[in-house]
């Protein structure tokens, strides 16, 4: 990962200083359309590391005159980014033209400085930033507003520690101090919460989550962390306080209460969104808080956000031959149950692979609740189809094993969904063209 | 096959929101699994910290955690006592990674190794070692012939572990890290089983998970082929082999 460690001084560049940026921004072009033309994908990131390559200040000189919000977290930050940037249009940018924003995804240091290249007149950079990456841009790019959505285990084989992330942003927020962004947070998350503690100020949500596995311990003393029982029927996460210190749930102005929102005015908005699930409207309500602090009322935040369809491929139906097929992501077991209780098809496709974006270990295969899908038919798919199988096998799943994706596609009758996990999500949105 | 008529087995799973960071619960749905598809009753109880072990169970399943997680299972175990007197009274004790160290008589966690007691269940003691242990490990299996030697898994761990002289390691390896890169995997004393894979390791070994029946069963059981799982084992193997 690289660093940045110029800061945001830009007013005085020399021309030398001018004319490396604009050499960067050439060769970052150059390399993204030889990707192309090589059939290499769309050469955003490629893109971008080329032109960090010619100018490591790319990236704050970018930013330089931008109103920046930031979303970052385990899961969901694609989905309220494009929730964040609907809103932002619809409430300061009709014409669509004044904000910048890492639609598909691109999220580590070359993704951002690309996509921030592609509309470099813009006004209001809105930017998917990967955990790894928060506590850089909030030093380089002094976001207005930085949303905090979760944390989850993802990836063990790299990522050894999760509260090692929470840490960063801490200290980079306690560094920022009077400079820092608002901080939106869910206040449903322990780590989350301790990470933004340090921030000048906090707008903590509410967000209903009932996923508790990955939170048992208290990020501040290490002592158990004691939760009133979640309503897993959507209605209420149940909240949460440290057996050990003073660290307890904070009081939320925003709040999801039965698949609603309530904002600081005590206003009950129905969310009416075109992506489905109960983990959207949580992600809803967070871009909604967000939005607030650019100044755009809950209402307009909320008639943009109704636009958002298929971020970034998710939730997307597609066509393969004469399969239709809806696709939805899962990364990890917070995401899988998320979506698994979306997937209603009587057949459902499930793609596993262990790619190094996938997270190489796929032991984490036994902690989703697949014995949920008994009764239906599950076709297991992906590089790691036959360890998925195992695990149909023993949660008494009728299924059967189809490692090639096309394959595993091809000639259904009846629309299927498929909950593939990131790299096979990849690969099924290029051969559905979205 | 005949259901024996007996009380149902129980396998206790230990502090799953310590102890259950890469899917170790699969270890405890594989075994109650086998038992049913066998006609055996299973119970599955689990325990968090704060309530009792059961002194009632066949089977108690430790897995892998954070450094602080593991500290305060330790902690909690002590208190307890429960896994201490299972063991004095046969039961078998499986414990993976986090759960394999701390069932030994010493630990380190931290960035400055404080050293912390274990519950001497095994002669073994794990200190940090000088790189992290990280992907497919393949194994064989101390007396044990053919397939069913070889052991297929996961390993990521940053402690490397050392075996007093009254362990004995449970594998040699293959392809991995292992114990401490010194060609040894795992740990075995009596009924208690120390090992480094998840994957979880019983799901991708079944005849590991029918070692631990037959040690809480008391009795031999009759192999139980699924064609899922033999075909699991070949590309493990082969993926293993390939590193």
């Amino acid at each position: 990962m690289p660093t940045i460690t110029t800061d945001l001084t830009t007013r005085s560049r020399s021309a030398t200083e001018r004319a490396r940026f604009a050499v960067a921004v050439a060769s970052g072009r150059l390399a993204a359309t030889a990707s192309r033309l090589l059939g290499r994908g769309s050469g955003t990131a490629i893109k971008g590391a080329v032109m960090l390559r010619v100018d490591p200040r790319a990236l704050p000189q970018l930013l330089a005159d931008k109103h920046l919000a930031m979303v970052s977290g385990t899961n969901g930050k694609t989905t309220t980014t494009h929730f964040l940037a609907a809103a932002v249009r619809a409430g300061l940018d009709p014409g669509g033209k004044r904000v910048v924003h890492n639609a598909d995804g691109a999220n580590l240091h070359g993704g951002i400085t690309a996509a921030l290249s592609d509309r470099r007149g813009a006004t209001w950079a809105i930017i998917e930033t990967d955990e790894r990456v928060v506590a850089d841009l909030i030093r380089v790019g002094r976001p207005e507003v930085l949303v905090l959505l979760n944390f989850s285990r993802d990836q063990l084989d790299r990522h050894h520690e999760i509260k090692a992330l929470g840490r960063s942003w801490r200290n980079a927020l306690a560094a920022a101090g009077a400079d820092g962004p608002i901080v939106v947070a869910n206040a449903d998350e322990p780590l989350v919460v301790w990470a933004a503690q340090t921030a000048r100020q906090v707008v903590w949500v509410d967000t209903a989550t009932t996923w508790t596995q990955d939170a048992s311990l208290c990020p501040q003393c290490g002592a158990l962390l004691l939760r009133t029982q979640p309503d897993e029927t959507g209605g209420h996460g149940g909240h949460w306080r440290c057996s050990g210190c003073e660290l307890a749930q904070p009081p939320a102005s925003y709040r999801v209460v039965d698949g609603r929102i309530v904002d600081p005015d005590g206003q009950v908005l129905e969310p009416h969104l075109q992506v489905p699930g109960a983990f959207n409207v949580s992600n809803a309500a967070c871009a909604m808080a967000a939005a607030a602090q650019l100044g755009i009322s809950s209402e307009t935040a909320l008639l943009g956000m109704r636009t958002v369809t298929s971020p970034a491929g998710r939730f997307a139906t597609m066509r393969f031959g004469d399969t239709t097929a809806r696709l939805l992501l899962a990364k990890n077991p917070a995401g899988w149950a998320e979506a698994l209780p979306l997937a209603q098809t009587r057949e459902v496709v499930l793609a596993i692979d262990s790619a190094a974006a996938d997270g190489r270990d796929v032991s984490w295969l036994w902690d989703v609740a697949y014995e949920q899908l008994a009764g239906r038919t599950v076709i297991a798919t992906g590089p790691r189809a036959q360890d998925l199988a195992v695990r149909l096998a023993y949660a008494g799943v009728e299924h059967r094993c189809v490692p090639d994706l096309a394959d595993a596609l091809a000639g259904h009758a009846e629309p299927v969904d498929v909950i593939a996990t990131y790299t096979p999500f990849q690969r099924l949105r290029k051969m559905g063209g979205v | 096959m005949a259901a024996p008529s007996r009380a149902p087995i129980e396998v206790v799973l230990v502090y799953q929101s310590l102890l259950g960071i890469y899917g170790d619960r699969g270890n405890a749905t594989v075994l109650t699994k086998r038992l049913q598809w066998r006609g055996y009753e299973a119970r599955l109880t689990g325990v968090e910290p704060g309530d009792p072990l059961p002194d009632t169970g066949q089977v108690y399943l430790l897995g892998g955690g954070e450094d602080a997680a593991q500290i305060s299972a330790v902690k909690a175990l002590r208190r307890d006592g429960g896994l201490e007197r299972a063991v004095g009274r046969g039961a078998a004790v499986f414990a993976v990674c986090a759960g394999y160290q701390i069932i030994g008589s010493s630990f380190t966690v931290g960035e400055h190794d404080e050293v912390t007691e274990g519950l001497g269940l095994l002669d073994v003691t794990t200190t940090r070692g000088p790189v992290r242990a990280v992907g497919e490990i393949l194994t064989r299996w101390r007396g044990r012939d053919g397939d069913d030697a070889l052991l297929t898994g996961f390993e990521n761990h940053g402690g490397y572990t050392t075996l007093g002289s009254s362990a004995t390691p449970l594998a040699d390896v293959e392809v991995g890290i292992g114990n401490a890169g010194d060609g040894t995997e795992g740990a075995v004393s009596g009924t208690v089983i120390g090992t480094y894979p998840h994957g979880p390791v019983l799901a991708r070994n079944p005849a590991l998970a029918d070692h631990l029946l037959q040690l809480a069963l008391g009795e031999e059981l009759a192999p139980l082929p699924r064609p899922e799982i033999t075909e699991l084992r070949r590309q493990r193997l082969a993926a293993a082999r390939r590193r």
